[in-house]
């Protein structure tokens, strides 16, 4: 573990001064009166679980909010940041999480956008100076490639220099490594240490902690929209770390119920399906949560789409208890007791303009004990449905009549999964179900999905986080590039399992 | 039949070539922006009757004399289309009214307006025994209009616009592909976060974008009452504007490829004008000929709508951008 | 159970529910835009030099100011509501439905071939049979763009606009050929017009018995149009089709994940407001005219689109907007009779209406939905920044969620 104590950690002068920075949305304080200091040649780890405050913090220094109390100083000098122009004009740049690019442009042309150099484009001439300043910095990445053609990896190095083109000094990067093979992120690293010794500051937003030990020269913690703590690698550990960030002391213990696998509830062979699913098999039995790792991107949610009957498959089969469910509509599959946590909860999980109960009632509609036969809707029914949901999953809203908008990214979740078990459904597809999540949720989710093997049902469970699959599988496989390539031991190291995770010597298939 | 009159029927698609596929750019800046502007027939509506007028009160009215007074109609009429555009550009960008449902706004006040303005300026719809206003001196295009067998019409007694059309392209592919604003503009349409994060106004771009449609469609409409009609009459457009948009679709938004498409439903509104006799053709009642350029557009709709791509951003409220 | 923070018993929950929110939300909102727009009508009577105060009585003195200007009001609003009843219920489905204007004029068609070949048939099982040859109409010239978008994705915008022009082309034949008139002197020049209709195939009028002129042909067809959107609220509101719609139009992902068959409910709302805008024709082939004439009213599906913006596409909102409008229409007789203003100010002022509705109404929207998320923040449901860093992405620390279990495990939170 080699902390960079790195040039300049020392005693020079901050670059970056936050001072009582507040900020507020709709409903919730963000920022609380933080202060941060920056220093030149650093890598600075802000750190906190979701929903701290540390994303909005950094857009507030990149002018993307306007704080509402509090000052910024940048090289000793009172800053008005109002928008990411006058950041950048002060050498702040930021890579946001999920990556600003224009997908169909070139990487030149994401890269001059805003800053051409003139009302006539000189394509040669930009692409020339691009590809100077990936040198320069030991980047790889070719100035002619069409983003859509790239990797996550490329991606990434494209954001960056977008940056760097622009001059920036200080570089925030907002959870750079959530979307990145452990190859990637080795690379990564080794493209900040460089960035470090040429002088420039990264901000480094993360929740890996593992990660902040190995590359950070100071650690900022922040908790609820305040900071809580400044630390160094040296002077600390995970432990320590997660104590701050959480709270309270935090232990490593897991307890799985003990039951008895019994037969196998889902068979899928030879899975193929418009070039993101390229062959899979797998088997989840009664009793046992099956856990699929993997870097998003290599076909996850097409995986449980196929499985749940949003998308049909080129070929293969899957089968329910032994009877085939292939290619059939949703509402079969959801007969046939299947139930689906969607990766996208907005997207593919609830209806925001609909109230409570409308969603509470959905993919059983068809039900009749809530609609007759002619199709009027039992109304008393399915608000009784829905207040004993919101009862019984502790989902914080002050009736089932609002819309569910108004619910907490928690709480949205926790009607999802509420509707969802509601019909006791002998196999979960469960995809990323704690994305988005603080601590509490998670574990209240994390709790449902091993009530679920208690009672004796099949959890499919798909995550890109490798602490949620060791917290509740009973096996792991892991999938790259639409195939299974591995499968291990609840137990079994992250390295071992990083391999399969990586796949082979390809890149992604995008 | 004889040859002259598909030579005729090839004249008069050129021009409502030209007509379509000044509509259509319009309607591809609007779109690469990343506003969908389906207002295209009321702006063009607003052209015709704007246009109209222009072309009177310039010519004889200020007694300017052809060209000049054709020519500011004409620029009269893209301008009166640019301001009405106005108001789309305010609903979509400032207040995110659906862009649909602005459309559909735009259009139904576009008929009203028109027909108010239309009093105001020539005591109502003209007549069929009306004389026509005055125009551009039409031209042959050299060589072209001295084709042996009967092509030669085809060619001849064009108006100017029709070359001015046909020339657009190039400033336009210019300006989309070869200058900083182009690929602003362009960004604006694919991803406006990402054109935002970069300090590039999205808001800016897209009013530019909307504003540029209702000076082509306005333009496109002048020209159709000024030149090609000569009176303005309600209900002249004829559902042009939407032919347009489907061009532009079927075109995937590229002002190269949309030449074609423009052209290609262009020559299936000028059969029931004028290829009545043509074989197959004449077998059909005269209000079935009639319906031929709309069914030509939905078959071409329905058949190969499946492959295009439009911006990827099109249509969605920005909501980073709006007057913040 | 955690005893902190949980929910209060729900029974005791009492707040405003969103639909009434809303309601009240869109009724300020046209209240507002019907203010800017008589604002602005004003300023343009003004500069034709007369009195605002003057105008706007007389429009309502010949509209709501006497039985016979209600019955011409209600009159007018009749196809406007079956119009923007057509829209409202595709609208739902997040389509737009821009083709009743020639889903109108094809079952005005069918509905004429059935007067004449059908005219047999007694009273009033004629006129049934009638309407019922109208809906068909209409619902197949709905069907078409419906099919069209659920098989090749064909946005409904562009092939309903030509449909309308096809159907333009049809009524034309139509006049011309099969359903000619036939009483024609021969040699002599007459309008082109079906035949009259069969006694008992017309709808008679009723505004005599409320003192109201025959000429406005109030019929009984208004009531139908009252009841018509009595019965479009249930579907959207009370069965499953007006649910699964209403998820389709607002997130088609989540209804399909929720077993709805898109494709499905996108043709059978299409088929719905096919039969709805084949009525629109009716209260003048049958009520006013008795015949299908060549100058038959037009834009009437526009002017329903119109009608259900102001009625913000809620069935309740768009009887009052086609009142509203009927009595704007009324203004034209209004201003030709009293007033140098041209007629067309009332076009204006449609048009102003309009505008101000549809960009008032989003204003209102954004702030009630900002005011609700205020609200639930106010009593702290919100653990987590909605808002903020959480969209899509960081979770608690790697462990946490370990530890968390573990105290689950003890029977903790």
């Amino acid at each position: 573990m080699a902390n960079g104590d790195g040039a300049g950690g020392g005693g020079s002068p901050p670059l970056v001064v936050l001072e009582r920075i507040t900020k507020r949305f709709p409903g919730v304080l963000a920022n609380d009166g933080v202060d941060l200091e920056l220093r030149g040649g650093e890598v600075h780890a802000l750190i906190g679980e979701n929903g701290a405050g540390k994303s909005t913090l950094m857009r507030v220094l990149y002018g993307m909010y306007r704080a509402d109390g509090g000052r910024i100083l940048v090289r000793g000098e009172e800053a008005r940041i109002a928008s990411p122009r006058a950041a950048i004009a002060l050498g702040i740049g930021m890579v946001h999480q999920h990556f600003v690019l224009v997908d169909p442009f070139t990487v030149t042309e994401n890269i001059i956008l805003g800053e051409e150099g003139g009302a006539l484009l000189d394509v040669d001439a930009a692409r020339q100076r691009v590809a100077e300043l990936a040198e320069s910095y030991a980047f790889s990445v070719d100035p002619r490639a069409v983003i859509e053609d790239l990797s996550v990896g490329e991606e990434q190095r494209v954001e960056i220099l977008k940056a760097l083109y622009r001059g920036a000094e200080i570089l925030i990067l907002d959870e750079p490594t959530a979307v990145l093979t452990p190859n990637e992120t080795k690379d990564l690293f080794g493209n900040l240490r460089k960035l470090r010794e040429a002088g420039r500051t990264i901000v480094f937003i993360s929740h890996k902690l593992d990660e902040v030990l190995e590359i950070a020269d100071r650690i900022t913690v922040l908790r609820r929209g305040r900071v809580v703590g400044e630390t160094r690698p040296a002077d600390t550990s995970k432990a320590k770390l997660a104590e701050m960030m959480v709270g309270r002391p935090v232990l490593f213990r897991l307890d799985k119920p003990q039951v008895e696998i019994g037969e196998p509830v889902l068979r899928v062979d030879g899975l193929v399906g418009e070039g993101k699913l390229n062959g899979i098999d797998l088997e989840v039995r009664a009793g046992e949560i099956l856990g699929v790792a993997g870097v998003e991107g290599n076909g996850q949610r097409e995986l449980a789409e196929t499985l749940f009957g949003l998308r049909t498959p080129a070929s293969g089969t899957i089968q329910l208890e032994g009877s085939s469910i292939t290619g059939r509509p949703v509402g079969d599959i959801r007969n046939a007791g299947v139930g689906y946590i969607p990766e996208d909860r907005h997207d593919q999980g609830l209806v925001l303009n609909m109230t409570l109960w409308e969603n509470a009632v959905l993919g059983r509609q068809d039900d009749e004990e809530f609609a007759s036969g002619l199709g009027v809707m039992f109304i008393k029914r399915i608000k009784a449905l829905a207040i004993r949901l919101v009862q019984l999953f502790d989902i914080r809203t002050r009736s089932v009549d609002v819309n569910a908008s108004t619910l907490s990214g928690g709480n949205q979740q926790k009607l999802i999964l509420a509707r969802e078990l509601e019909t006791d459904p002998k196999l979960m597809i469960a995809a990323q179900p704690t994305r988005g999540l603080d601590v509490g949720a998670i574990e209240f989710v994390w709790r449902q999905i091993l009530d679920q093997k208690a009672a004796g049902r099949a959890v499919l469970l798909i995550s890109a986080e490798l602490d949620e699959i060791y917290a509740l599988s009973d096996r792991i496989v892991t999938i790259y590039g639409g195939r299974i390539t591995g499968e291990f031991a609840p137990d079994a190291p992250p390295e071992e399992i990083g391999v399969g995770m990586l796949g082979g010597t390809k890149e992604p298939v995008p | 039949m004889p040859f002259t009159d598909i030579a005729v029927a090839l004249q008069i698609s050129f021009t409502y070539f030209t007509i379509l596929y000044l509509t259509g750019l319009g309607g591809l800046f609007s779109e690469r922006s990343g506003i969908v502007n389906i207002g295209l027939e009321g702006l063009m509506i607003i052209g015709t009757v704007t246009g109209a007028f222009g072309a009177r009160f310039f010519t004889d009215t200020i007694d300017l004399g052809t060209p000049w007074g054709p020519i500011l109609g004409l620029l009269f009429g893209a301008l009166c289309g640019a301001i009405f555009a106005s108001i789309h550009a305010v609903a979509t960008i400032t207040f995110r009214v659906d862009h649909i449902v602005s459309g559909v706004v735009i259009n139904l006040v576009a008929v009203g307006l028109a027909r108010f303005l239309s009093y105001a300026f020539f005591n109502g719809q003209a007549t069929q025994s009306d004389p026509g206003g005055p125009h551009l001196a039409r031209l042959d295009i050299p060589f072209l209009s001295s084709l042996p067998g009967g092509l030669d019409r085809a060619f001849q007694s064009l108006s100017p616009m029709v070359l001015v059309a046909a020339f657009m392209v190039v400033p336009v592919w210019y300006a989309l592909n070869r200058l900083r604003w182009g690929l602003r503009l362009r960004s604006c349409g694919e991803n406006p976060e990402a054109t935002r994060s970069l300090g590039v106004s999205v808001p800016l771009y897209r009013y530019q974008g909307v504003l540029l449609s209702g000076a082509f469609a306005g333009l496109s409409g002048a020209f159709l009452a000024a030149e090609v009609i000569g009176n303005w009459r309600e209900g002249q457009t004829l559902g042009l504007g939407f032919i347009a948009l489907a061009a532009l679709i079927l075109s995937n938004w590229n002002p190269i490829r949309l030449m074609f498409f423009a052209w290609l439903f262009g020559f299936a509104v000028a059969i029931p004008l004028r290829l009545n006799d043509a074989p197959v053709i004449s077998a059909l009642p005269p209000q079935f000929i009639r319906m031929i350029p709309y069914i030509v557009t939905i078959v071409a709709i329905a058949g190969f709508v499946g492959r295009v791509r439009p911006p990827a951003a099109a249509g969605k409220a920005y909501e980073g951008g709006g007057g913040t | 159970m955690a005893t902190e923070g949980l929910a209060p018993p729900v029974s005791a929950m009492r707040s405003r529910p969103a639909w009434l929110e809303g309601l009240v939300g869109q009724l300020l909102a046209l209240l507002a835009s019907l203010g800017i727009a008589l604002l602005a009508g004003s300023l343009l009577i003004i500069a034709y030099g007369e009195s605002p105060v003057a105008v706007y009585s007389s429009i309502l003195q010949y509209s709501v100011e006497s039985a016979d200007g209600i019955g011409y009001v209600l009159a007018i609003a009749t196809p406007l509501i079956f119009s923007a009843l057509a829209v409202a219920v595709c609208f739902k489905g997040g389509m737009f439905n821009i083709g009743v204007e020639g889903q109108y004029l094809v079952a005005m068609v069918t509905a004429a071939w059935a007067e004449i070949e059908l005219g047999f048939l007694p009273g009033p099982i004629l006129v049934v049979v009638v309407l019922i040859a109208a809906m068909l109409g209409g619902m197949i010239w709905a069907a078409i763009p419906g099919i069209l978008k659920v098989k090749t994705g064909a946005h409904e915008v562009v092939t309903t606009i030509m449909l309308n022009g096809i159907a333009v082309s049809l009524l034309a034949w139509a006049i011309n050929f099969p359903l000619k008139f036939s009483n024609a002197p021969p040699g002599q020049n007459v309008d082109l017009r079906t035949d009259q209709f069969p006694e008992g195939g017309l709808i008679g009028d009723i505004g005599h018995y409320f003192g109201v002129t025959p000429g406005a042909h109030l019929s009984w067809l208004f009531f139908l149009a009252i009841g018509a959107a009595v019965l479009v609220w249930f579907l959207i509101r009370r069965t499953r089709l007006g649910y699964e719609a209403r998820a389709v139009g607002s997130s088609p992902g989540s209804a399909k994940a929720g077993g709805v068959s898109i494709g499905s409910i996108q043709i059978r709302l299409f088929l719905i407001s096919g039969a709805l805008a084949g009525l629109v024709g009716m209260q003048q082939i049958l009520a006013d005219r008795g015949h299908l004439p060549q100058n038959y009213v037009v834009a009437l599906g526009f002017t329903g689109i119109a009608v259900a913006f102001l009625g913000q596409n809620n069935p309740i909102g768009i009887v009052f907007a086609a009142i509203l409008w009927g009595i704007l229409s009324r203004g034209e007789v209004a201003l030709q009779i009293e007033s140098e203003v041209p007629r067309e100010f009332i076009i204006i002022l449609q048009g102003i209406l309009i505008l101000s509705v549809v960009i008032t109404y989003q204003i209102a929207k954004r702030r009630l939905a900002a005011r609700q998320l205020q609200r639930a923040g106010a009593a702290g449901e919100l653990e987590d920044s909605a808002g903020s860093d959480e969209d899509a992405g960081p979770r608690g620390p790697e462990i946490t969620g370990r530890e968390a279990f573990e105290r689950a495990g003890e029977g903790g939170v």
